[in-house]
């Protein structure tokens, strides 16, 4: 039972609303709303730079190239192992940056939260967005808050802005990306969809199986005093296969992965075996994927490995000229094709 | 009344089968004896004939034609006519003119009698010559490179004639008067043995390769359209690492038996039964894989086709395999070298890398190869023999369609055993076997097929049919194209297909049962009676729908369908070795849980209630099983059938999950008991659409009609109750018609 649901039936029973739950009043601009800013956000987020009484943040001036980017957290449900949708928003916004070369440094935040919505939850997602924060060196330096009416939202939606600094001899992006290059990740391919799902459709299966979320910002900062660094992304939705399709259509190459090669937990593996799923094709939040020349493959390799996160990172591929396609070669010898992710992928074959 | 003695003049224009296979040749020869002064001319596609001479020879001439033609030619005549008279002196064959016209490109040919008794004369040049060919017999498909067919446009271009070839080639008495592949051991292509530390060159390679097969090894050998790995049929062990090589511990094996005996059988019929019918299609020119019932007594080892009473038999087919079984003298497993679901390999050095974890013995050879053409595989049903793969020695087939084309249209396929079709003015070509579309070289091959089809036959595609589904990579190709395309729905196009071979104008009711293909209702259809006609096709009627765990991993694992049945029923208690509560609750939620009427599934489910498989190494396995354990005599179960508001049927398979459970009757009794239900189920379907709306003509169609006890239970049902079946027969049932069955459909629909 949901938060938004367990607060509809006590207003069903004419019962009045209580002190627990969110309600539109938290979001007109009166004091309902500066006690929540105040009490809940503005207390775990604390930092110099955020200013509740300001209209906009004044930031000191930055060293190198500024990079911005911008993200949405819709997340179900909204606490599952290994995260909650507020440290998702924390590691999607720093992740973006990260891959990009960049040392992430201040984020906002924009927070949709849904009449009815439990307030304890409500903390205990922005405990866990300013521990990840924290643990990212990243501050939030602005926010906003909005209530929407019952049954306009699933309970509670965020929107981040990061902003960070990237070196000015940095080159990364898909046009550097040549043929005999390699491809690394730094992780089980995954967790996070599994996890995830796990929890959404309430299967109970009590394992030990957690998201991967988790800041990148180490494992690309290892990776980027590499000269043969060429590309990195974080394989969120749509998984490792969207990644290489992205390299593919970017560069017109083809990219060929080795199954055998690509870390896959043994439980995310089983669990995919039964529900008929394929891994490749599932979120990650914490993992890297590196493109790298192939001289520096094992160094890159190295690298990664010697980083707790990246203990299980491996060399899954490579990137050759030929049909732009992504194939994976299969320990049989086989070849397949990994074709795009579809809306909502129909069997094919039987 | 003075009978006029005037010469006269004559000119035939004839059509069909004419090149490729010495018809021009035959021509002049038939001039030769009837003493005949004129020309032929070969006008791509068309032959053009002109003689003169008295009215009553030219009769005899023309009539002879056609009656007198060579074997392997199927010439119609377009029409004949009387022309000014010239006064010619001889009878010339003059250069092929390149005008576009009823263009046609042969199938690939065995090795006719006369090349067979020439190879085996130790006096012969071509003694024991792989490559001997004429114009009766050889490759063609797999080497043209253009038309017209001349050696020029083949992957013989590189091999400069001989003398003595030569001689034989431009002599018009000559049995080899322009037999394009014409080869000797002096100026043909070679063989060439290639094993670890070892390299052998020409007649030796044969050698060597023989002993190899003898002392158990498996021999990748390239034949006319590609690799096959060869291994001792009759070696058990041989099989096993066979089949532990190539990741294929299941698949029926097909076996190429040596040509023994007067007619050839003799080593066939040993271990397997053959009648008439099948004994001509063994020796038929297309030499096909035929499935055949393996005897009481055969000695052939269980792991050749595990779990099934059927063995694909075939007879060599070219000179090379021949000499092969001769030397051998015992049957061989000849299996497509391929990759699993791939088109068969045809390149050496690409063979050496993608089949290096099979074998590392090959015996090759440097005769180009245009394009793969896998061996065709043909089974008998319902009395005709019917084609499972359409390929070597059958494919291009080029079909009528009287209804027409108003734009060239290319048929891209399905997603499985994936062929493309090309329709323009009256006429569609489908091509050969080409594989699953999963891996690069599919995709690469099917490219090619397209290019080459619409080079060869001087066609462009105005427009692309494709299957609805737009995850199949023929669909994700097409709409790449950047041509107009016209999507048609899986079971529109198998009905299409069957209607095509019998009578698109009747009104039909179709029942098109198979694995899955998306419906008209996004759900996936299989089970479905369509009523109508190619163009105008309305689903009447269908199996219960019921949701399949795991989706795209249920057509591989059997048990999830049989799960599946029987939750749907209500029935929670069958014992499984695999743990299935996180799946039923998926399946309970919808979670990748797509909805099917597929009666392959339902096959597959059977199947697996009935203890005989539950996870399937390829497609089909699970019916395959159900077919060949039915036996004896059985009670059908009654389907009920139900009509919904909208007017549409559906058949309740639910009665036969307790039937299948029922541990107190043999398992043979449970499987007949499951087909002849459905058989059953198809009368009474049939029955009650009779009443409402009527039809001219019933067709069973859908890769689950390769089910031959099926198949014949139903056609012998409905007979009995008054109507007539088609079963397709000229293109294969499963996907591999698919192409034709779009392009039919696509014409009707949009002209």
């Amino acid at each position: 039972m949901t938060a938004a649901s367990r607060s509809g039936s006590l207003l069903r029973q004419g019962l009045p609303m209580d002190d627990t739950h969110i309600r539109l009043a938290h979001g007109n601009g009166g004091s309902y709303m500066r006690e929540l800013i105040e009490t809940l956000f503005a207390r775990h987020l604390a930092n110099p730079l955020l200013d509740v009484q300001t209209d906009a943040a004044a930031l000191p001036a930055l060293e190198g190239v500024v990079m911005i980017t911008t993200d949405g957290f819709t997340v179900q449900p909204l606490e599952f192992p290994g995260g909650t949708i507020g440290s998702l928003a924390v590691h999607g916004t720093v992740n973006d940056l990260a891959v990009s070369g960049a040392v992430p440094h201040y984020l906002t935040l924009n927070a949709f939260i849904e009449e009815g919505f439990e307030i304890a939850k409500l903390e205990r997602i922005v405990i866990s967005l300013a521990a990840a924060a924290r643990e990212a060196k990243v501050v939030v330096v602005a926010g906003d808050t909005k209530v929407v009416p019952r049954g306009e939202g699933g309970g509670l939606y965020l929107a981040a802005t990061g902003v960070g600094t990237r070196p000015r001899h940095l080159q990364l992006g898909m046009d550097r990306v040549q043929s005999g290059d390699a491809i690394l990740v730094s992780g089980p391919v995954g967790d996070h969809g599994i996890a995830v799902m796990l929890a959404r459709e309430q299967f109970g299966l009590r394992g030990d199986l957690l998201s991967d979320a988790a800041s990148v910002l180490p494992l690309t900062q290892a990776l980027t005093a590499l000269a043969g660094l060429h590309f990195m992304r974080d394989p969120t939705r749509g998984g490792l296969a969207t990644v290489m399709h992205e390299i593919c259509r970017a560069t017109g190459l083809e990219v060929r992965l080795k199954q055998a090669a690509i870390p896959v937990r043994e439980q995310v593996a089983a669990v995919c075996e039964m529900l008929g799923y394929d891994p490749l094709f599932l979120a990650c939040e914490g993992r890297v994927v590196a493109v790298v020349e192939a001289a520096q493959a094992a160094e890159a390799l190295m690298r990664l490995q010697a980083l707790p996160q990246g203990r299980e990172a491996a060399i899954i591929g490579s990137v050759h000229a030929g049909r732009a396609h992504a194939v994976l070669q299969t320990e049989l010898g086989g070849e397949r094709i990994l074709e795009e992710l579809e809306d909502d992928p129909l069997p094919r074959i039987c | 009344m003075v009978q006029s003695v005037e010469p006269e003049a004559r000119r035939w224009l004839v059509t069909g089968r004419v090149q490729g296979v010495g018809f021009r040749p035959f021509v002049f020869r038939l001039a030769q004896r009837f003493g005949l002064p004129g020309r032929v001319q070969n006008l791509a596609g068309q032959v053009l004939i002109e003689a003169e001479g008295e009215t009553s020879v030219l009769d005899a001439f023309g009539a002879a034609l056609l009656s007198d033609a060579p074997p392997l030619a199927q010439p119609e005549m377009i029409r004949a006519e009387k022309i000014a008279y010239r006064r010619l002196h001889h009878f010339e064959i003059m250069p092929s003119a390149t005008a576009t016209a009823q263009i046609h490109m042969p199938p690939d040919y065995f090795m006719c009698d006369d090349c067979g008794r020439e190879m085996q004369a130790a006096h012969d040049r071509r003694y024991r010559y792989p490559f001997i060919n004429c114009t009766q017999c050889g490759p063609r498909y797999t080497l043209i490179t253009q038309l017209p067919y001349d050696r020029a446009n083949t992957t013989m271009a590189g091999f400069a004639l001989c003398p003595a070839c030569r001689s034989e080639y431009e002599n018009p008495l000559d049995r080899r008067f322009h037999a394009e592949p014409v080869a000797c051991p002096a100026c043909g292509p070679q063989l060439c043995f290639v094993a670890p530390g070892d390299r052998v060159i020409g007649a030796a390679a044969l050698d060597a390769c023989i002993a190899a097969l003898h002392y158990g090894e498996i021999v990748a050998v390239k034949g006319v359209g590609g690799y096959h790995l060869l291994c001792d049929a009759g070696n058990a062990a041989a099989i096993a690492q066979l089949r532990a090589n190539k990741q294929r511990p299941h698949k029926p094996l097909a076996v190429m038996f040596p040509w023994c005996g007067t007619d050839g059988l003799e080593r066939v019929q040993q271990e397997l039964e053959t009648d008439a019918t099948t004994h001509a299609l063994l020796c038929d020119p297309a030499r096909p894989i035929v499935l055949l019932r393996r005897r009481s007594d055969s000695t052939l080892p269980e792991s050749i086709a595990p779990g099934l009473d059927e063995i694909g038999a075939m007879l060599p087919y070219s000179p090379l395999h021949h000499l092969l079984l001769d030397g051998l003298a015992r049957p061989v497993v000849a299996t497509s070298g391929n990759v699993s679901g791939e088109p068969v390999l045809t390149e050496n050095s690409e063979a050496e890398q993608r089949l290096g974890n099979v074998t590392q013995i090959f015996l090759q050879h440097n005769r180009p190869i245009a394009r793969p053409a896998d061996d065709s595989v043909m089974r008998i049903v319902s009395g005709k023999p019917r084609l499972l793969r359409a390929g070597r020695g059958i494919a291009p087939i080029e079909l009528d369609v009287p209804s027409g084309f108003t734009q060239p249209l290319l048929a891209v396929g399905g997603h499985m055993k994936n062929t493309i079709a090309l329709g323009w003015g009256q006429r569609a070509v489908l091509a050969p076997h080409i594989g699953d579309l999963d891996a690069p070289r599919s995709l690469a091959v099917f490219e090619q097929v397209i290019a080459d089809l619409q080079r060869l036959y001087r066609v462009e595609a105005q427009a692309i049919v494709c299957d609805a589904h737009t995850g199949y990579a023929s669909s994700r190709w097409a709409a790449r194209q950047g041509l107009p395309l016209i999507r048609v729905w899986h079971h529109h196009a198998h009905a299409s297909a069957v209607a095509l071979e019998h009578c698109p104008q009747k009104t039909w009711l179709m029942f098109t049962w198979d694995g899955v293909g998306l419906g008209e209702d996004g759900t996936l259809w299989g089970g479905e009676a369509l009523h109508g006609r190619p163009g105008a096709w309305q689903r009447v009627a269908r199996m219960r729908p019921f949701r399949l765990p795991g989706g795209e991993r249920a057509g591989r694992e059997p048990w999830r369908s049989g799960m599946a049945l029987c939750w749907e029923s209500g029935l929670d208690n069958r014992p499984s070795a695999t743990d299935a509560t996180l799946l039923k609750k998926a399946w309970q939620q919808g979670l990748n849980s797509p909805v099917t009427t597929a009666v392959g599934r339902l096959f597959d489910g059977a199947a697996s209630l009935l203890g005989l498989i539950d996870k399937a190494s390829y497609e089909g396995q699970a019916g395959m099983y159900l077919e060949s354990a039915a036996a004896g005599e059985a009670e059908a179960v009654d389907l009920p059938l139900d009509q919904d508001a909208s007017g549409l049927f559906t058949a309740d398979w639910r009665p036969l999950v307790p039937a299948l459970l029922r541990a107190d009757v043999p398992v043979a009794q449970r499987a007949m008991q499951f087909h002849l239900s459905l058989a059953h189920s198809i009368v009474a379907q049939a029955r009650r659409m009779q009443a409402l709306t009527p039809f001219d003509l019933v067709g069973l169609t859908g890769g689950v009609f390769q089910n031959r006890l099926l198949a014949e239970l139903t056609v012998a049902q409905l007979a009995t109750a008054g109507f007539t079946a088609h079963l397709p027969q000229r293109v294969p049932c499963n996907d591999g018609g698919i192409a034709l069955g779009q392009l039919v459909e696509a014409g009707f629909a949009h002209g």
